[in-house]
């Protein structure tokens, strides 16, 4: 089938951005992630999902080791980023997150201004030289997070003074700044409105063409409706991973089809 | 209402699976008006090619199912979304069978390669044919352009074709009546006669198709059946 509009929705797995073996993540005594194997391609939304507590965010902090920050956590395994074990000693976390971006539930704003909340990231990683160049990431950045036209008039103004979807897209915007490799994406719309929700997922379509993004959401519906590739997560184990129109249509387990038709959460 | 969605793949997946379901429409009318001439020329070569053909329009008919189940699965589309999604499985189910049925046009061709000959039916089944093939294209026509007059239109139209085929089923079985020679191809006609006519049935399931897109709705009306030809044994037997 030659259709264009076929081919570009498919996922492209020639390409492995992010591989996880037997990741296993403890919270003090609690065995959050069994023995995780997952290989998360370049230029694919891929999608988590599961029910509250399946481990599923759990896992996606793992890829840029924001578990690092929790004392009783503990994350063993092997994860790499093109072949490079993230958690190597000579891995500076700081720069691992530049490579590996976060969006989080809630948009979270600086309060400052919405030019500084985008240039702080390429601030502190040194991107820019010049004042020009600064200025053309702000802009790059705004109009990768589909928000440049709606602030290009006020960039001097308070990020925190958007609306709550433009607050998301302005940190999906200060996330893609420092240039990064994959996109990480922690339910970025459960706390937006369905239409602010749907401009969030176009984006998201529109970052793929660049970007690795693994996005965890509680909703099926926009698993369904953004990602190519699904991973369920059911208590802490990785159930099943395949392309989303499969596990949507005719999934393996059926422990994923109890979930995704609402007999099990 | 806006036609475009804030999540444009959403375009894309509508706008794909209905190209799917119009090139079926294409192949399909391909089908019955290569068929017909070489029904009306006796040509086996392009009946043949007219047979093997079926196979890309069950392909693609597979494909617009295939994909409506995805979308139905991934997307969750409401109202004129959902309607359109629902219309395309049932358009692609009439056109899939008038495939089939231009594929028997051309195997019953091939089987009365060289045997005998009844007079003008070859003719009106050109006709006929190429009557419901343009109540075709128009009824997706119509469809496309989400047009319910044209649409009615269509559906009225087919009372025509079905008098085509009583004229035709009339004049089959006076032949056969007459010299039983005629049986043998006579039954072939008279099949292909019914085939074509079925054809124009479809085409009206896709013009109600179109309607029940736009509306919400299928139309509810039972056409009167005017001509009772076609029952002759039927009557005769009381």
């Amino acid at each position: 089938m030659n259709d264009m509009r076929k081919i570009e929705r498919e996922a492209r797995m020639t390409d492995t951005k992010i591989t996880a073996r037997n990741v296993n993540v403890f919270y003090g005594e609690t065995h959050a992630i069994k023995d995780v194997d997952v290989d998360i391609a370049d230029k694919t939304v891929t999608a988590f999902i599961g029910p509250s507590g399946c481990g599923k965010s759990t896992f996606l902090r793992c890829l840029n080791r924001m578990n690092d920050t929790i004392d009783i956590c503990q994350v063993t395994g092997d994860i790499r980023l093109d072949g490079t074990d993230i958690n190597a000693a000579s891995v500076d976390p700081v720069q691992l997150r530049a490579q590996i971006g976060m969006v989080f539930q809630k948009p979270n704003p600086f309060p400052k201004s919405i030019y500084d909340n985008v240039a702080y990231g390429p601030k502190i990683h040194g991107l820019a030289r010049t004042k020009a160049d600064m200025d053309e990431i702000v802009e790059r950045s705004l109009r990768r997070g589909a928000i440049w036209d709606e602030v290009k008039d006020r960039l001097d103004q308070p990020g925190t003074g958007l609306s709550g979807g433009q607050q998301q897209r302005l940190c999906i915007a200060r996330a893609v700044a420092t240039e990064p490799e994959v996109l990480l994406m922690d339910e970025p719309c459960s706390a937006l409105d369905p239409i602010a929700t749907a401009q969030v997922e176009e984006l998201i379509d529109e970052l793929r063409q660049e970007y690795s993004v693994v996005i965890v959401t509680h909703s099926m519906q926009q698993a369904a409706r953004v990602s190519q590739k699904t991973a369920f997560f059911h208590l802490g184990n990785l159930v099943e991973y395949n392309d989303t129109g499969l596990i949507f249509s005719n999934p393996n387990d059926e422990r994923t089809e109890s979930y995704i038709t609402g007999r099990i959460g | 209402m806006s036609d475009k969605h804030i999540v444009s793949s959403f375009d894309r997946d509508l706008e794909s699976v209905q190209a799917t379901v119009m090139k079926m429409g294409g192949l399909v009318e391909t089908a019955l008006s290569e068929g017909t001439r070489a029904l009306i020329a006796g040509d086996v070569a392009l009946a043949e090619r007219v047979r093997r053909g079926d196979e890309t329009i069950d392909a693609l008919d597979l494909d617009v199912k295939t994909d409506a189940a995805r979308l139905l699965a991934l997307r969750a589309p409401t109202a004129g979304d959902l309607r359109t999604v629902l219309s395309v499985m049932e358009i692609a189910s009439h056109l899939e069978r008038c495939g089939d049925y231009a594929k028997n046009l051309a195997k019953r061709t091939i089987a009365m390669a060289g045997s005998g000959e009844i007079d003008g039916t070859r003719a009106s089944l050109g006709r006929m044919s190429a009557f419901v093939e343009t109540m075709i294209r128009d009824a997706l026509d119509a469809y496309i352009h989400r047009d319910i007059g044209k649409a009615a239109e269509i559906i009225a139209r087919d009372t025509e074709a079905d008098q085509i085929y009583n004229d035709l089923f009339r004049m089959l079985l006076t032949h056969m009546m007459e010299d039983h020679r005629n049986i043998a191809v006579g039954m072939h006609l008279h099949f292909i006669a019914k085939n074509i006519e079925r054809v124009g049935d479809h085409a009206t399931g896709i013009a109600e198709q179109t309607i029940y897109l736009v509306t919400g709705a299928l139309p509810d009306d039972d056409r009167p059946k005017r001509d009772r030809t076609s029952m002759t044994f039927e009557e005769s037997d009381d």
